[in-house]
């Protein structure tokens, strides 16, 4: 029994952190939400070539060759970042699903795009910058999208018509690519939960009332102390889940479930928590905050939110 | 990252099942604090002892067995299986011992160790004072020096397991021109001193939990100072730390729990009432998130990566999970949690003890100050 990263795991991780540091700032979020498209031509081109994008695919077709437990901190990294576009729609499902089919090599170039479309939503994320949509029985093309209007602009949603339609079964390793999807966000919204409780201190450190930083009231300390205990309590279930995905443990539904719920529920908390710390500032346009609270939203939302999930864990705990 | 057993430890976990179901009393045996139950219990830490399961994280010339903390979490898993008593010198082999083996000399340890890990010592802890609770740097009980011997004088309070316990370890203000954390020392002393008197305080369960202590002239002798002298405050706190951290709590005691709440629900829950089934789910989750993190929290001590503040996480996370458990528990049982005898009684008995989680050992206010000064980097407040 060895519950901890390997110091190469970690590496990789702390190198993607630097990267988005350098290419993913909150500017460059912000610029995609206001002038862009919800996507970054030249971030998507730094991610392919660090071979983040390729990681889920098999090294003979000219991937990484990893596993959910060696991507797992990766989806963390981007939602640190609120990295914009169809990141883990492509990375997490259609490559390692489509790898080995004729879609696979520009999909693990990063040449093509594509996203995801499983869930019950009748929106498509990303669906206005995807060359490619996944579906699980299909591969759509040249399909009609319009905009729907979607509140995170780093996510766009659209509605899609028409198409042409290859079939194919989709499977991730296994997994049903909604799972799969329901895991990698689960890491991803942990990431945004540390960013934003990270922002928000930073904020307290600085913003003075009553002749005092804020961050000295205990009223401030307790609501920032309880949104980070639930997001380093949905960790642990959050890692377990990729090493069960990794391994395809028997108990893989109900250890995704288990961390998309806590990890969705985290994300709230800290959205919540951290919008308080900041006040009026928090409420407005200008502050970055809402960079990440509203992708927090979305996903919390998207491939089964938290009482979904906790009812497939009710079905195996409680049967 | 490998979530799986090795074989060692599959054989470890079989060899401490085949003992504990040999060995576990088959009748549950009275609380320890109790006259009877604390004889009942000191027995029943012999018996550990002498199958070397009592402190089994020890090194094997104190009475342990070496084994890692990864090995300690699955003996700890089996031990609550097997539905085994309550721990009576707990503050002794999981607080005081990691902290005598981390600071004290080798005379210490040959003293203090053995007699600890079988029971024939049993500690209680003295470190609160009736104006020293969360403020803990408050303490006024003093140590003044007399040749070889310390003179304590002073009042503790909240003293765990001290009506029958046989020492005691304390923090006593040593200079009494330094202030707060500075000039305090630890000292341990025998219960059964001229000069000390114990009051025993009804719990709200109503037996003997914990204790006054007053100390008239006590005498000790120098030799019973763990840790430098004025340097008492950093050996209370790696004390606190492991029992904010891993080791007073061990995750097989919430997973046991909530296995017992599940089967409650299962016979006795309104299977109509969807709140109550996501209740019961919902607390299942964090007690195998608990778990996990636990694992994961030692993976990164056994490779050298200790735990700091974060433990303090820890304390609120358990001690709100065990209130949550009960709660749960005695909605489900409706009627019957009124009545403190009858068949469900150890859920009245369980849900009274949580309420003192969030209390003892750093209240979970304090605790959060702490999470936001060392973990957070929040300016300093108070």
């Amino acid at each position: 029994m060895r519950f901890a990263f390997t110091d190469d795991q970690r590496l990789f991780a702390e190198g993607l952190r630097d990267l988005l540091a350098k290419e993913c700032p909150p500017a460059l979020v912000r610029d995609v939400w206001e002038n862009g498209t919800g996507h970054s031509p030249e971030l998507w081109a730094h991610l392919s070539g660090m071979g983040v994008l390729s990681m889920l695919a098999p090294e003979a077709d000219g991937g990484m060759g990893g596993s959910f437990v060696d991507a797992i901190l990766l989806f963390q990294e981007l939602g640190r970042a609120a990295v914009p576009g169809p990141v883990l729609e492509h990375m997490a499902v259609a490559v390692p699903a489509l790898a080995s089919t004729p879609f696979g090599a520009s999909l693990i170039a990063g040449e093509s795009i594509a996203t995801l479309w499983v869930d019950d939503s009748p929106y498509v994320a990303h669906g206005g910058v995807a060359d490619l949509i996944v579906r699980r029985d299909c591969v759509l093309r040249s399909f009609k999208s319009t905009d729907a209007h979607g509140m995170d602009g780093g996510r766009r949603l659209f509605t899609v018509t028409g198409g042409e339609r290859t079939d194919t079964d989709v499977s991730v390793a296994g997994l049903d690519p909604f799972d799969a999807m329901a895991l990698a966000v689960a890491a991803y919204l942990i990431g945004l939960s540390e960013r934003m409780i990270e922002i928000a201190a930073e904020y307290a450190r600085v913003r003075e009332q009553f002749g005092k930083p804020i961050g000295s009231f205990q009223a401030v300390k307790h609501l920032m102390s309880d949104a980070l205990l639930k997001v380093e309590f949905a960790k642990a279930p959050t890692y377990r889940a990729a090493f069960s995905a990794s391994t395809g443990a028997t108990t893989i539904a109900r250890d995704i479930s288990m961390a998309k719920a806590l990890a969705g529920e985290a994300a709230y908390r800290s959205s919540r928590s951290t919008m308080q710390v900041h006040g009026g500032i928090g409420y407005t346009w200008e502050a970055d905050l809402q960079l990440f609270m509203k992708k927090a939203w979305a996903l919390m939302r998207s491939y089964g939110d938290a009482n979904f999930h906790r009812r497939r864990v009710s079905g195996v705990v409680l049967a | 990252m490998d979530l799986r057993e090795t074989a060692d430890e599959s054989t470890f976990r079989l060899e401490a099942r085949t003992w504990l179901e040999a060995n576990v009393p088959a009748e549950p045996l009275a609380s320890f604090d109790t006259a009877e139950g604390f004889t009942q219990h000191r027995r029943w830490e012999k018996k550990l002892y002498d199958g070397r399961w009592s402190a089994v994280s020890w090194p094997e010339q104190y009475g342990g067995r070496g084994a890692d903390y990864i090995k300690w979490l699955i003996f700890e898993e089996e031990y609550y299986r097997a539905g085994a008593p309550g721990r009576v010198n707990q503050n002794g082999i999981f607080l005081l011992g990691p902290t005598i083996m981390e600071v004290g000399t080798d005379a210490q340890k040959e003293k203090f160790l053995p007699s600890m890990a079988s029971s024939e010592i049993v500690w209680g802890q003295a470190w609160s004072e009736p104006n020293a609770g969360s403020d803990l740097a408050g303490i006024k009980s003093k140590a003044t020096r007399d040749g070889d011997d310390w003179i304590l004088n002073g009042q503790k309070i909240w003293a765990s397991r001290a009506v029958w316990a046989d020492w005691c370890f304390g923090i006593f203000r040593t200079d009494p021109e330094a202030e707060r954390h500075r000039g305090l020392t630890f000292i341990l002393s025998p219960l059964d001193l001229p000069g000390i008197t114990v009051r025993p305080i009804a719990q709200l369960d109503g037996d003997t939990g914990f204790a006054e202590i007053f100390f008239d002239d006590v005498r000790v002798p120098v030799e019973n100072t763990l840790g430098e002298v004025n340097k008492g405050w950093g050996v209370a706190m790696a004390t606190a730390g492991f029992e904010r951290g891993v080791s007073l709590r061990s995750p097989a005691r919430f997973s046991e729990a909530v296995n017992r709440l599940v089967a409650l629900w299962k016979r006795l829950g309104d299977k109509s009432d969807t709140a109550l089934a996501d209740a019961v789910t919902d607390v299942w989750m964090q007690a195998e998130g608990y778990r996990l993190h636990t694992y994961q929290t030692v993976t990164g001590m056994l490779e050298g990566r200790p735990i700091g503040a974060e433990a303090s996480l820890n304390k609120i996370f358990w001690s709100e999970m065990d209130v949550r458990i009960h709660e749960i528990a005695l909605q489900i049982i409706g009627p019957e949690a009124e009545r403190m005898e009858g068949p469900l009684e150890r859920w009245v008995d369980g849900f009274l003890f949580s309420l003192s989680g969030p209390i003892y050992a750093g209240t979970n206010e304090i605790q959060r100050n702490i999470i936001a000064d060392r973990v957070l980097q929040l300016p300093r407040g108070m």
